[in-house]
């Protein structure tokens, strides 16, 4: 997996391409987000577009992020997210707790 | 193996790299069994979870540990059988991730979503002989 990160504005803006499945790019994902939180950001859209699908462990990465977010009283957007990571929400019951939006785009002009 | 049915087996390590081939045979087999669409998309998911699973909670990880698969279809049915070489767990022990007190957890979702997706989740464990789960889905 790649994990590619970027200021916009003062949005963190996390793109990753690869499945998300509970290996070390899980570790690589959360340890950037934590980084740009110990840099003082509060905004944050992760881009989906280049993950086909995740499984439960990949889920359970993103809780961890959406939490350690909150945690800190910030907002976590994602992005792109594909019809199976959102078939996954909806069968996990998640879809009311992940703010989604169709584009990065459309998720920064959100905040 | 014949358009009325067939089977594939393979022997996996307890990597998170071997789920992407994962994938790809359960899609590729389900598509065979004739499921489409939303059908084939829970399939994968499936096949993926247990396979998760297998090497998450059975195996813990252990690189020297090995994963058993095996995916039987035929027009309309679906299945999977995984073994791995783990202990077994407590299946009363399940948590229910959609629970609201334990929906912010961070695991304990896999079993959860198996039983959502597929027709049937039968798990078979024994002491020293790893823990053995099939899965099956009709159209």
């Amino acid at each position: 997996m790649k994990v590619k990160t970027e200021m916009v504005g003062e949005v963190g803006v996390i793109r990753l391409s690869g499945n998300l499945t509970g290996g070390p790019e899980s570790d690589e994902v959360r340890g950037a987000v934590r980084r740009l939180l110990d840099s003082g950001a509060r905004k944050f859209v992760i881009d989906l577009k280049g993950v086909p699908w995740i499984n439960s462990t990949g889920l359970g990465t993103l809780m961890a992020i959406y939490t350690s977010v909150q945690r800190e009283e910030g907002v976590l957007k994602l992005a792109h997210v594909s019809d199976r990571i959102q078939s996954l929400f909806m069968i996990t019951k998640l879809l009311t707790i992940f703010d989604t939006h169709p584009t990065t785009e459309e998720a920064l002009e959100a905040f | 193996m014949s358009q009325s049915g067939g089977s594939e087996e393979l022997v996996l390590a307890s990597d998170f790299a071997v789920l992407d081939r994962v994938d790809e045979l359960a899609v590729k087999y389900g598509r065979l069994a004739g499921f489409e669409d939303g059908p084939l998309m829970e399939i994968a998911i499936a096949v993926v979870e247990a396979v998760t699973n297998a090497i998450v909670h059975g195996n813990k990880r252990d690189t020297a540990k090995r994963v058993k698969m095996r995916i039987e279809w035929e027009p309309g049915k679906f299945g999977l059988t995984v073994h791995d070489e783990g202990d077994g767990f407590d299946l009363t022990c399940v948590m229910d991730p959609t629970d609201p007190e334990r929906c912010m957890e961070t695991s304990g979702r896999g079993i959860y979503i198996m039983r959502q997706v597929m027709d049937t989740v039968d798990y078979e464990m024994g002491e020293g002989q790893g823990t053995t789960l099939r899965l099956t889905k009709s159209m």
